[in-house]
């Protein structure tokens, strides 16, 4: 058709018929409707729809790994800003948008959504969530995405409420009170979809809570099923805490899980034991604190643990996404789960046992002499926290904290945003009281944050050895997305955002947006194109190729 | 808590109701002031700032990079005024990470916490310096040749640190040892970068600014020059600060006459 209309166009040339070509061209556009309902299916297979961004780490098992390659290494310095979407609430936006059928889904501070289109930002509708003024939050107004099944949207709240969100059009479906807000509970994560279940977590870790992890029906908002990351008394493990520490142990589960539909096991990781930074009414290894747990998809039942730091007094939450892989680990084909924890070590484990494979420091520590056999840290002694201050590594916030790590397919390697640095705890003495902070101490850092090293690290997942790294200065607290164009996208604390290559870590392109990346890249297609997208600061940034 | 924590709330809420009346008088609370001031009243703020506040605001209330909330143990931004850091606490700041607190907390709590907020400051009118600010003045811009680097109130240079308001976030202490100690705990903005750019020059100046890809620095002419990092040739931090080392430079009056004179340098009252 195009080459008949170009004929046309060179034989006759008059104004009239010009007017007619252009016409033809455009009833030539074929539109169809933007959105299509998320069958747990296209869940399921959410890699081979590359166009779309289906939940809070691209796919099930949480690799980042993007299979669009239009924007590659060979074009990367093409990439130019294509809109802007500024959230009018002013705080810290952690959002991971969604992307369905060329409609995204942003989440905002404090607890609200909105719907935009893809290919330039402009607003479909919004969700603004009412919430109480007695909200116990820990570190920030912080949402970190939505979850879609269907035409409905499923979101965490401040308050501690999962919410059903019609995602055509932002009506209210249903509100679930997930726990008591008041008593120190809260909700910032995505939830994640599980067959017709969703799946969510908690916070509350720094105020004395019992964790757990849920999951709803998805229909209707019932609990399905609950399980406590606290054993009670009469269960396995409870006896790791003395006395009735378990009540108020926290270990929270404030980040999102990963799914793997061949063994039917949902995994996701454990917060701190409370209090925080004094041990000493919770003695014990205090499980299933600062662990890897895999649940039966099902029922919930806690099919195996891993248990990255037993009786933690230094505030490392296990609070990082898992993610899973098949790779060759000495010779043989191995279903392994990679992990880089807040307490500096990198974990790689076979997820259908839980067995410890391979683990190394990824970032500097201090705090252990090494892993033994089974993955357990061999303890430098004299480091807890005492009243004077202690100076141990890494820092409270961890040799890399909630921050999503990526794994790319065509490389083999895990790459995380690692953080050297160091702190002086404290240890106080508290006693609980409900709705207050429950964490027995805190830190200090004796150095300004310039002083510390900061980078992104590539992990070779077989060996735990460190392939590459490219610095970062101050620290950054960014996410991390892989694509089958070679890349490896990121931001940092100084505002910018930028792509490296997957392979060598080589700097090929960045921006400076202004504000600290606190949230990690997503990558879709819209309109034939594929974009790449970030918040900053307030306002997620979409880039694409130049036209 | 060694105590019962149940009788202490009520004993506080008491306190409450009455410090709720006297801010509901003609008068307001600034001309009332703090009446929880004692040193109780300042380890229970410390208390409850620790468990409270520290999570963003720092162990040491010196604020924390990854939340973002700021340094309280120097002037505040936000709040002049006791009734300011008051109101702060209470009310929040809106479209910000900084929340009220919980309304049930008893007013008098409230003034605990800023009690010893307060604390972590102090009245430089107490402080006894053997030093003379005016014969320090004289040295300052005189033998001292600070002037020629330091600026105070517009005047002086540009090759260190504004100083004109030094008195309101360092102690006489540390004053000193800025003078005598200079090369120890350098701020990053003054640290000594050298660097050889894309045209093979190489330049010193003062670290204005760097990231993961660039690094603007200020040269000694107060040149300014800014440099992508993957174009640049090398680049190395300096240990060394520009500041001299006045132990040997001046005599030990003439030190405390210079620590009482910036000690002096303060916000100009209305």
């Amino acid at each position: 058709m195009k080459r008949v209309l170009l004929t046309l166009n060179i034989l006759l040339t008059t104004t009239f018929l010009g007017q007619l070509t252009a016409q033809e061209q455009q009833f030539e556009t074929v539109m169809t409707p933007a959105f299509s309902p998320i069958s747990w299916e296209r869940l399921v297979n959410a890699d081979q729809e590359p166009e779309n961004w289906l939940m809070y780490s691209g796919t099930l098992d949480s690799q980042r790994y993007s299979l669009l390659d239009e924007i590659n290494v060979d074009n990367i310095d093409q990439l130019e800003m294509k809109w802007a979407y500024q959230i009018p609430v002013i705080d810290r936006a952690e959002t991971v948008p969604l992307v369905v059928d060329g409609i995204m889904f942003i989440t905002e501070a404090p607890s609200n959504v909105v719907a935009v289109d893809a290919a330039t930002g402009r607003q479909y509708w919004r969700y603004d969530h009412e919430l109480p003024d007695d909200l116990r939050i820990c570190c920030g107004r912080n949402n970190r995405g939505v979850a879609i099944l269907g035409e409905t949207l499923f979101m965490s709240t401040l308050d501690a409420h999962l919410v059903a969100i019609d995602a055509r059009t932002g009506n209210l479906l249903w509100d679930a009170e997930v726990a008591e807000h008041s008593s120190g509970y809260s909700k910032t994560a995505a939830p994640m979809i599980v067959k017709d279940k969703v799946v969510t977590g908690i916070a509350g870790g720094e105020f004395g809570i019992r964790g757990f992890i849920d999951a709803y029906d998805a229909a209707t908002g019932e609990l399905a099923w609950r399980a406590y990351t606290i054993p009670g008394p009469g269960e396995f493990g409870n006896d790791t805490w003395s006395g009735d520490s378990w009540k108020t142990g926290g270990s929270a589960t404030w980040i999102t899980g990963a799914y793997d539909p061949d063994l039917n096991l949902v995994y996701w990781g454990t917060g701190n034991p409370g209090p925080d930074w004094n041990g000493d009414a919770r003695l014990g290894d205090n499980l299933y604190s600062d662990s890897a747990l895999a649940l039966n998809g099902d029922t919930g039942e806690i099919e195996w643990y891993f248990q990255f730091t037993p009786h933690d007094v230094h505030d490392w939450d296990a609070i990082q996404v898992p993610i899973l892989a098949d790779i060759e680990f000495q010779g043989q084909e191995r279903k392994v789960m990679m992990w880089a924890n807040r307490n500096a070590f990198f974990y790689t484990i076979d997820r259908a046992t839980g067995e410890f494979l391979m683990g190394k420091p990824f970032a500097t520590q201090t705090w252990a002499e090494g892993l033994d056999v089974n993955g357990a840290p061999i303890r430098v002694p004299g480091l807890f926290p005492t009243y004077e201050g202690i100076m141990v590594s890494p820092p409270i916030t961890g040799g890399t904290n909630w921050y999503s790590p990526g794994y790319s397919q065509q490389t083999g390697l895990f790459y995380v945003t690692s953080f050297d640095g160091e702190q002086i705890y404290f240890k106080r003495d508290e006693e609980y009281e409900e709705g207050e902070r429950f964490t027995g101490g805190g830190g200090r850092y004796d150095q300004p944050m310039d002083a510390f090293h900061s980078s992104i690290r590539a992990i070779d997942p077989a060996t735990a050895e460190i392939q590459w790294e490219f610095p970062i200065m101050p620290r950054s607290s960014a996410g991390i997305t892989t694509t089958a164009g070679g890349l490896v996208f990121t931001g940092s604390a100084d505002g910018y955002f930028f792509a490296l290559n997957a392979e060598t870590g080589e700097e090929l392109w960045n921006i400076s947006l202004g504000r600290r990346v606190h949230s990690a890249p997503i990558t879709f297609e819209a309109e034939g194109k594929q974009y790449v997208s970030i918040a900053s600061g307030n306002v997620v940034y979409t880039f694409g190729l130049r036209d | 808590m060694g105590f019962n924590s149940k009788y202490y709330w009520k004993g506080l809420l008491a306190c409450g109701v009455l410090s709720l009346s006297l801010a509901n008088l003609s008068t307001n609370a600034e001309d009332a002031g703090n009446l929880f001031n004692t040193p109780y009243d300042v380890n229970q703020g410390e208390r409850y700032f620790e468990r409270q506040c520290s999570r963003c605001h720092g162990f040491d209330a010196k604020g924390n990079d990854e939340t973002g909330a700021p340094d309280i143990t120097g002037r505040l931004s936000r709040a002049s005024t006791n009734v300011g850091v008051f109101n702060i606490i209470r009310e929040g700041i809106p479209n910000t990470a900084m929340l009220p607190v919980d309304s049930a907390l008893p007013d008098a709590q409230v003034w605990q916490l800023v009690s010893y907020i307060e604390s972590l400051r102090y009245d430089p009118s107490t402080v006894e310096l053997a030093g003379n600010a005016n014969v320090g003045n004289t040295l300052f811009s005189g033998k001292g040749e600070c002037a020629d680097c330091h600026m105070v109130k517009g005047q002086g240079g540009r090759l260190g640190p504004d100083l004109s308001r030094v008195g309101e976030n360092a102690t006489p202490t540390e004053l000193m040892s800025s003078m005598t100690d200079p090369h120890n705990d350098v701020a990053p903005r003054w640290w000594t970068i050298s660097v050889t750019g894309p045209d093979g020059v190489a330049r010193n100046g003062f670290r204005m600014g760097e990231d993961s890809f660039s690094l603007r620095i200020m040269d000694n002419d107060a040149n300014l020059w800014s440099f992508r990092k993957n174009q640049i040739q090398s680049y190395e931090r300096i240990d060394q600060s520009t500041m001299p080392n006045y132990d040997q430079l001046l005599s030990e009056s003439e030190l405390d006459d210079l620590v009482a004179y910036l000690f002096s340098l303060r916000r100009e009252e209305n």
